[in-house]
């Protein structure tokens, strides 16, 4: 893992103390709001509906067990004993008093973290395959890369007020886990006919209320250049991006609007004048980068498979677990475990304190440190050994994280929605509740198979509803709450945004709702194999939207 | 006859959800918030509440008397003042020592 050197030791610790000073002032009164609140929100502090909300960076997800137990102690000492980690692939804390949070800041920077840039109109925390170093089918770990795009971005001076907030994903294998193509840039690592990596870079891609799938701007950008050709793009932006109104001025609309040809010539333009320049990357400083992301030291004995049938046999949810929850590892002996924040009837991305030390204590022992946090709230333990498997199982059964469900219906995203959030028009989290409970046992989530559920609260989208294979979003009509549904969403290499299939449902109703979609597919599909998405592509709508609305 | 209307805000320290009450003073419980139906004195509260510095997010929010219990109209308010219907947070945040905002 990257370790802070004397200048990011210093730059956080003069934040800290810098936002120490000004939440003084305001409690002083020499501040007041409206002058504090951009300054908090620089700092990630939010005023949601029942108190502030600090949002922590976990840059590309990545976090030692120390960095968890702090985040767990923080839970514990200053909240109410529990985090929500997010989309984007940080944690939030939804009770934090104000006088407390320089504390908490300080807490954070002692294990080298913080909450900078995690709001604002800047470039956020950089995300990333959540299996990154460790998945059997990437070209390469991308979190050199992310790190050095980590200290390029942060308190950038050109890009501090950019139009709006400004989001990039990275990801080093083909098959894509970061959602890259629903960012502001997405970055998939590409070996050119020479055998050399470098950079695939999309443009223009996000959700909210104008969802749009990035466009590819470049196919092919070295890795030496790749920081002049990001700051060729965001100086393209920040100079012709809307600023007149906040719906249209992230850089998806002035690359809808000016079209691709036109933002591309003025980058390739940027471009020209600044590669070469300061922004080459030396090959030196990459790999040195690299070298904080070594590989750790696995053992080259041991199993390398699972008894699958056996285990079956003997017991059905471990092998549930190995089946859903097990990522293929790039070294022969282990695998990458996901670890579910999604049990039935449980708040999606919600972990206890206990959890987190818990989950802590298992990194430590069976994982080389490390773990990540997945875009799809959920935990990730990247490196264990197939032998301790077993041993990381149990554990997590006493931590009550053993739930076996990752990629099934009831590993949903889910936005905090209107319990919480002060932008929010419906509830989200109780509607994951219930389709969770609806579908509860592991039979019938097997029958079913793989099925992405994705539920926002509002138009802005933090659940990801337009990605969904089946796509949830809260809508507020006449004082009540309505929730309409949408199909054929994908976030990955196929990204598609999906369609409204009709008229919305109360919230009782939405279970059944699912329901009836999924009993059209079990019903439809040419046989196991084919997935609920691949179906919908087969399909159409049509069988699908008859049996929510009956024939028209 | 015009819909009655009370003020709600978030507490400068805890961020808590609170309402004025007939005294003036910043609370947490909406049954004891004071109603309003005469823009002028709802006004001049908001005024007198943001020159205190310790209130954020003032809103005036519209309200229902129901079997003599104030409920707001918007489902929003309703869980300001219940908290979460989610799990985890069922309980609202309080106001501790920092509670003591009066007009």
């Amino acid at each position: 893992m990257y370790r802070y050197d004397e200048f990011d030791a210093a730059f956080v610790a003069g934040r800290v103390e810098q936002f120490r000073d000004q939440v003084n002032r305001r409690l002083s009164g020499e501040l007041n709001e409206d002058q504090f609140r951009p300054l908090r929100l620089m700092n990630g502090l939010y005023l949601q509906l029942h108190a502030y909300m600090l949002r922590v960076a976990v840059p590309y997800g990545t976090l030692s067990s120390k960095q968890m137990r702090k985040l767990a102690h923080i839970a514990r000492t200053y909240d109410r004993g529990y985090g929500h980690f997010t989309t984007r692939q940080n944690i939030q804390y939804n009770w934090p008093r104000l006088k407390d949070i320089p504390v908490i800041l300080d807490e954070l920077a002692s294990v080298e973290m913080h909450a900078l840039q995690t709001s604002g109109n800047c470039i956020r925390n950089v995300t990333t395959d959540q299996f990154a170093g460790a998945a059997a089918d990437e070209i390469l770990d991308p979190r050199p890369v992310a790190e050095i795009i980590r200290q390029w971005s942060s308190i950038h001076p050109e890009f501090t007020y950019l139009p709006r907030k400004f989001k990039i994903a990275i990801t080093g294998s083909p098959n894509d886990r970061a959602a890259i193509k629903f960012h502001d840039i997405g970055l998939m690592a590409q070996t050119n006919p020479n055998g050399e990596i470098g950079w695939a870079v999309y443009v223009g891609g996000g959700l909210g209320r104008t969802p749009m799938v990035a466009k590819l701007i470049n196919g092919f950008v070295p890795h030496e250049h790749l920081l002049a050709y990001l700051e060729s793009i965001l100086r393209v932006y920040n100079r012709y991006g809307r600023r007149d109104n906040k719906y249209k001025a992230r850089i998806k609309i002035l690359v809808h609007e000016e079209g691709l040809e036109v933002i591309k010539g003025q980058v390739e333009q940027e471009f020209a004048e600044v590669r070469g320049g300061v922004l080459t990357l030396p090959q030196e400083e990459l790999d040195r980068i690299t070298t904080y992301f070594a590989p750790p030291q696995f053992a080259n004995s041991g199993a390398t498979a699972f008894d699958l049938e056996g285990i079956r046999l003997t017991d059905p949810s471990y092998a549930r677990f190995i089946e859903n929850n097990t990522h293929p590892h790039k070294q022969v002996g282990y695998t990458s475990v996901t670890v579910s924040l999604k049990p039935i009837g449980g708040a999606p991305g919600d972990a206890s304190d206990k959890q987190m030390d818990a989950i802590a204590d298992i990194a430590e022992r069976y994982s080389a440190d490390e773990l990540r946090v997945t875009h799809e709230q959920n935990l990730v333990l990247p490196h264990v050994a197939i032998d301790d498997l077993r041993a990381v199982y149990d554990a997590l059964i006493t931590a009550e994280l053993a739930d076996g469900n990752i990629g099934e219906i009831s590993d949903m995203i889910t936005c905090p929605g209107l319990d919480f959030c002060a932008l929010a028009n419906a509830r989200s989290i109780p509607i994951a509740q219930e389709i969770s409970r609806k579908f509860r046992t592991p039979e019938r989530q097997k029958e079913i198979g793989e099925l992405k559920i994705k539920i926002s609260g509002c138009i802005n989208a933090c659940g990801h509803h337009h990605v969904g294979h089946i796509g949830i979003l809260g809508v507020e009509k006449k004082g009540t709450e309505l929730y309409q549904i949408t199909l054929g969403g994908d976030a990955t290499e196929n990204a598609a945004v999906g369609n409204i299939l009709g008229r919305g449902f109360v919230a009782e109703d939405v279970p059944g709702a699912i329901e009836k979609l999924v009993d059209t597919y079990l019903a439809a599909r040419t046989s196991r194999d084919e997935s609920f998405i691949a179906a919908v592509r087969r399909l159409g709508e049509a069988p699908f939207k008859e049996a929510l609305y009956g024939a028209s | 006859m015009r819909p009655m209307e009370i003020l709600t805000a978030n507490e400068l320290v805890s961020g808590a959800t609170v309402y004025v009450d007939g005294a003036g003073h910043w609370q947490m419980d909406l049954q004891k918030a004071r109603l309003f139906s005469d823009d002028a004195a709802r006004d001049g509260v908001i005024a007198a509440a943001k020159a205190t510095g310790r209130l954020v997010s003032i809103e005036i929010e519209k309200i229902e008397i129901v079997n003599g219990k104030v409920v707001p109209n918007r489902l929003r308010e309703r869980i300001r003042a219940e908290g979460p219907t989610a799990p985890y947070g069922p309980e609202r945040q309080e106001l501790g020592e920092d509670g003591h905002v009066s007009l």
